[in-house]
């Protein structure tokens, strides 16, 4: 018996990568901009859909995977706004491809230009599971705290789009846009951010224009701009 | 947690590499950990010893080998950069790309092979 080491030097996370690329190449080929919704629990990812979803009515197509740990709560919230097909994940803390294959599936053919993937509320293990989206959109809202970004780097880091939601509560909370801004901006020199009120609807229309930007570039380019994907 | 399904995925490609070799045994496992891997070093050696004995790898040591996080600055090269301040600590040029210390690396996987007269037995 010898005792023999291999050396491997690979992400054990490669495999499951490659997949995703393979699965977003042919969204892009279909036209059909991928987006992964983080944010932490309650910090308005449903609304925000409802909302996006009210503003596109009649001119924008769009479809939603929406993760939940046990209910279809939210699926019931969007199911009369676009189609929409719950994930369930029996408890656990994230979306993993295998899932949103499985809800893909369920969604039949995918007649849409957006597709949204509503993440479970968590700002830790999403960030590190690639759902083959083009875009990576964080949720956050003015009632948790505006130094959430330097604490939750990998989800910031790995985004593209800031939203901050709830700004028809900032009269009532210690919130400042411009710290939040300031400190995602540090992890994430590219982000773009919006400031959105998804309950009352408030500058609905300029998160939506990023998203139709974004879509205009992907049937251009192939690709969305500075995206790490 | 998603630790655990993360160490059944290392699990099943360690397994691999032992078949692939006709090993037996597998007496350790080599793996890097960045600070923007999205994982807790300590969360991974509980799930991995919760898990190993479903991969038959009970008795198998993991090692864990916490990297810094490592960019490349396009004026000074390959730089150490902070988690919570992604930019070049030399020339403050926040354009830096990341090339290491964002994932879980396999590094090495040591097994017990046959020797080459056992297999030819």
């Amino acid at each position: 018996m010898t005792q023999q080491t291999i050396a491997v030097g690979r992400d054990v996370r490669a495999e499951a990568r490659q997949r995703a690329a393979e699965l977003r190449e042919s969204f892009t080929r279909r036209g059909i901009l991928a987006v992964n919704l983080l944010s932490s629990p309650g910090a308005g990812k449903t609304t925000l859909l409802q909302a996006t979803a009210r503003h596109w009515q009649g001119r924008r197509r769009m479809a939603v995977l929406v993760g939940d740990l046990a209910t279809d709560r939210d699926a019931q919230r969007l199911a009369p706004l676009a189609p929409t097909v719950q994930l369930t994940t029996g408890g656990a803390c994230h979306l993993e491809l295998p899932l949103v294959e499985r809800g893909l599936e369920r969604l039949g053919e995918l007649d849409c230009e957006f597709l949204f993937i509503e993440n479970i509320g968590n700002l830790v293990c999403p960030a590190s599971h690639d759902l083959a989206e083009h875009l990576r959109v964080i949720v956050l809202s003015t009632t948790e705290g505006d130094d959430k970004p330097g604490k939750y780097p990998k989800a910031f880091r790995t985004s593209q789009i800031l939203v901050i939601n709830k700004t028809d509560l900032l009269p009532h909370v210690p919130f400042s846009i411009d710290a939040a801004v300031a400190d995602a901006l540090l992890i994430q020199p590219q982000l773009r951010s919006v400031a959105v009120s998804a309950h009352r609807g408030d500058a609905i229309g300029d998160w939506c224009a990023l998203l139709e930007q974004a879509h205009s570039e992907l049937i251009l380019n192939g690709h969305v701009c500075h995206s790490n994907r | 947690m998603h630790e655990l399904s993360l160490v059944r995925s290392l699990l099943a490609q360690v397994n691999r590499i032992r078949s692939d070799r006709a090993g037996l045994a597998v007496d350790g496992v080599h793996v890097e950990v960045g600070p923007l891997s999205g994982v807790e070093p300590e969360l991974l050696v509980s799930a991995f010893e919760q898990l190993a004995g479903d991969f038959g790898m009970t008795g198998t040591q993991l090692v864990i080998d916490e990297v810094p996080l490592m960019a490349n600055c396009p004026s000074c090269g390959t730089v150490t950069v902070e988690p919570v301040r992604i930019r070049c600590p030399i020339c403050g040029d926040d354009g830096v790309t990341i090339v290491s210390g964002d994932e879980v690396r396999l590094q090495s996987v040591t097994i017990q092979c046959p020797e080459p007269e056992e297999q030819a037995l």
